[in-house]
């Protein structure tokens, strides 16, 4: 019995080199800090691959990346950024300034115009002039310098919560008074671990560990981070920005 | 819809191409001259692929000017014809082609005789009385057939392209506004106010 | 280049560096890449952009970026907008809205459609973001080498031909832009429309995006030469407000900006919803009151009652 399957009509094969792997980042941007976080759980379809995927990563003293979407790509593409960054140090003996990074993300992102990197990155830092800054880019490059963003799977579920909170969009001040234009840190942390609990509580890729990076402005006191379980200072030196990591628990189910 | 017509008479051409501009259902602009004036008895008017038209119409100007520079006389119509519809037949076979329809009209100042030819983007070139693109070529061609006269006056072969874009005007649905045409003859090029 | 000998010489400073160049080479990197060349060190040697190994790299694009075909598709870039520029007595009024939208989503609503490309030349962003963004800076660079090579600011004739003919040789490889480069040279005001299908087409008035028929109906109406500089941005901000409020692809705000002989200046930025109830504010030109149909019309047609206020 010759195989009948071959004469049912010509194979057909499609390159399809994507996968999405779920889970969600954000970054707050405050007057002398930025806080960027997301979740670890990495999955493919209703599938839990790890529990503990790190999302966000410290790319300079004063500079995070978080990235989202395919994690191939995006551990690839944070790879080739920390390289680049690494050569920018060997050449000009120090860190690259963070709307460089920002502009340098663009063109390694746009680079791969025809064949893109399946990635949402949200770059968190200090700017120049010592203020907390938050980039977003698409997976091709267009990016804009914003306060707060959410990106990922639960997008749809933190921004506009981000909106209300951050922004107060929607919001009427009471009488005679008006909103903050900057949140102080405990408030954005507090905002940023209930984001992830209620994401988790209504998005199935979202959930297992939360990242929290918070990179603090040179001279910045410690106030609001000092004493807080589970924090680990990442940065590589005292007398300039400071990078501190927050880990916390997501549910497992 | 761009529609381009052209017709021959008793010692001219006469080229007529609409002035629209469009992307999707908006008109962009309504006042762009699509008929190039290639030597001084040759005119192109050009249509197709937005983009294509534009390069290639500046790629052909360029180079029938420079033949005109480096020998001092322009390419008779025949000629510039044939080269034109080579370079197109030629894109045709590379990996990107031209998407572009041609009319091409040229008053031969050797032997006094008007010419016009109808050239397609596949590199496809018909010698011809009169002459159509777009689906105005649909209402033209026949009307042309009863209309034309090959050794028409200016005035007559004038009376025959109104007709022409009239019929479009009134049964083609999404008919052009307004039109440059353009005629040659001995004395050269000159823009007509139909 | 790799024969054994050369590969166990005696280490020869030469030899050295040029293996490493080659190594650096097979891996794609070039030697700007360590230093920074404006960030777009990557498009020397040619080497620009990787490409997929298949037989038709633009469908291959296509398979995984476009939503209208696809709404699953993984990479949406971003679509729908509402943009316009004109030429006029006293310059050029350039006018966008905010809003990126990723298939149903609102992206953002904080969007900077007018790419500043040089203090005299301003560039619109419609189709896809990164195209418009990276090739408009590109531009900009280009346009700064044309002065310093010539002495002499670039025309915008010239620096809209250049982008039309850059995006030409991308034809039918999936670039998606749709813009407008405005400005003022020695001619005066100038607008230039170029899109990704390499058309350039030079005009008084265009408006481009999902939103610009909308834009087109109160812009061609309010058209004339002669505007004064506050009727023309007036008219500007009214048509982005059209747009914003009968295209659900375009809203949030609008940006304004005004080209004049000595550069562009950027004019305000107005949330569309208060233009609709309050109208743009304290600004010159602007009737008082909101835009909207409702508010402006206010209990004059008995079908539509006033809405009682929250």
């Amino acid at each position: 019995m010759p195989d009948m399957s071959v004469l049912a009509g010509p194979q057909q094969h499609q390159f399809n080199p994507y996968a999405e792997n779920g889970g969600t980042i954000l970054a707050i941007a405050g007057a002398d800090f930025t806080v960027v976080a997301g979740d670890t759980r990495q999955s493919e379809g209703y599938s839990i691959q790890t529990r503990y995927a790190p999302k966000v990563f410290r790319l300079t003293d004063r500079a995070v990346l978080a990235v989202n979407g395919f994690a191939a790509d995006g551990n690839m593409f944070v790879k080739k950024v920390k390289q680049r960054l690494e050569w920018y140090r060997h050449a000009h003996a120090k860190d690259m300034p963070l709307r460089a990074i920002a502009r340098l993300i663009q063109t390694m992102l746009y680079a791969q115009r025809f064949f893109p990197y399946y990635v949402y990155n949200i770059l968190g830092g200090i700017e120049e002039d010592g203020s907390g800054a938050v980039y977003s880019f698409d997976p091709v490059g267009s990016y804009e310098r914003e306060a707060c963003r959410a990106a990922g799977a639960a997008q749809s579920l933190v921004q506009p919560f981000l909106d209300n909170q951050i922004y107060f969009k929607n919001q009427t001040a009471a009488p005679g008074q008006s909103h903050p234009t900057h949140l102080p840190l405990s408030d954005v942390l507090s905002i940023v671990i209930d984001s992830f609990t209620s994401a988790t509580e209504r998005h199935i890729e979202v959930g297992d560990g939360l990242e929290i990076y918070i990179v603090l402005a040179k001279g910045r006191s410690l106030q609001g981070v000092e004493g807080l379980r589970g924090l680990r200072e990442m940065s590589s030196r005292e007398d300039g920005e400071r990078v501190f990591v927050l880990q916390r628990e997501l549910k497992k189910d | 819809m761009e529609c381009s017509f052209a017709l021959t008479g008793k010692d001219y051409v006469l080229v007529a191409a609409d002035t629209t501009s469009a992307r999707s259902i908006i008109k962009m602009k309504v006042d762009e001259d699509k008929i190039k004036t290639l030597s001084p008895h040759l005119l192109m008017a050009y249509s197709g692929e937005p983009g294509d038209t534009v390069q290639f119409a500046e790629y052909i100007e360029r180079n029938i000017r420079l033949y005109h520079i480096r020998n001092l006389y322009p390419l008779r119509p025949q000629s510039a014809a044939s080269w034109i519809r080579r370079a197109l037949a030629e894109s045709l076979r590379s990996r990107q082609s031209y998407t572009v329809n041609l009319l091409v009209g040229g008053f031969d100042t050797a032997d006094k005789t008007p010419h016009l030819y109808w050239i397609d983007y596949l590199g496809t070139m018909a010698t011809v009385p009169f002459a159509a693109h777009g689906y105005g070529s649909y209402f033209a061609s026949s009307l042309l057939d009863r209309y034309h006269n090959p050794d028409g006056t200016l005035e007559e072969g004038l009376d025959a392209l109104r007709r022409a874009i009239d019929e479009t005007a009134k049964r083609l649905v999404v008919s052009p506004g307004k039109y440059t045409v353009k005629v040659v003859d001995k004395d050269g090029v000159r823009v007509i106010d139909l | 280049m790799n024969s054994f000998a050369t590969k166990f010489s005696p280490t020869d400073a030469d030899i050295e560096l040029r293996r490493a160049q080659e190594i650096a080479e097979e891996e794609g990197m070039s030697d700007v890449m360590w230093g920074s060349e404006a960030g777009f060190g990557n498009l020397v040697n040619g080497h620009a952009f990787n490409i997929p190994s298949v037989p038709d790299p633009s469908s291959f694009l296509r398979l995984h970026t476009d939503d209208h075909a696809d709404p699953n598709c993984k990479i949406k870039i971003q679509h729908g907008t509402t943009t316009l520029a004109f030429r006029f007595q006293g310059g050029v009024i350039v006018a966008v809205d905010s809003r990126a939208t990723a298939g149903s989503y609102i992206a953002s609503g904080t969007v900077k459609k007018v790419i500043e490309i040089n203090p005299y030349l301003l560039g619109t962003m419609a189709g896809g973001a990164a195209d418009c963004q990276y090739w408009e800076t590109y531009l900009g660079i280009q346009c700064r080498l044309h002065e310093l090579r010539n002495k002499e600011r670039i025309s915008v004739a010239a620096a809209s031909k250049y982008l039309s003919n850059l995006v030409y040789g991308y034809k039918g490889m999936g670039l998606s832009m749709g813009t407008m480069i405005c400005g003022w040279d020695k001619t005066g005001p100038a607008v230039f429309y170029v899109d990704s299908d390499g058309t350039r087409l030079k005009g008084d008035l265009f408006s481009v995006g999902s939103g610009s028929t909308f834009a087109y109906g109160v812009l061609d109406q309010g058209y004339r030469w002669d505007l004064t500089d506050a009727e023309a941005q007036e008219l500007g901000r009214r048509s982005i407000y059209a747009a914003g409020h009968r295209d659900a692809f375009s809203g949030n705000t609008c940006n304004l900006y005004h080209v004049k002989e000595d550069g562009w200046k950027f004019i305000g930025n107005y949330d569309i919803t208060k233009m609709h109830y309050d109208g743009p504010g304290e600004v010159a030109g602007a009737p008082g009151g909101g835009y909207g149909y409702d508010v402006r019309t206010q209990g004059r047609f008995s079908a539509l009652a006033p809405t009682v206020p929250a």
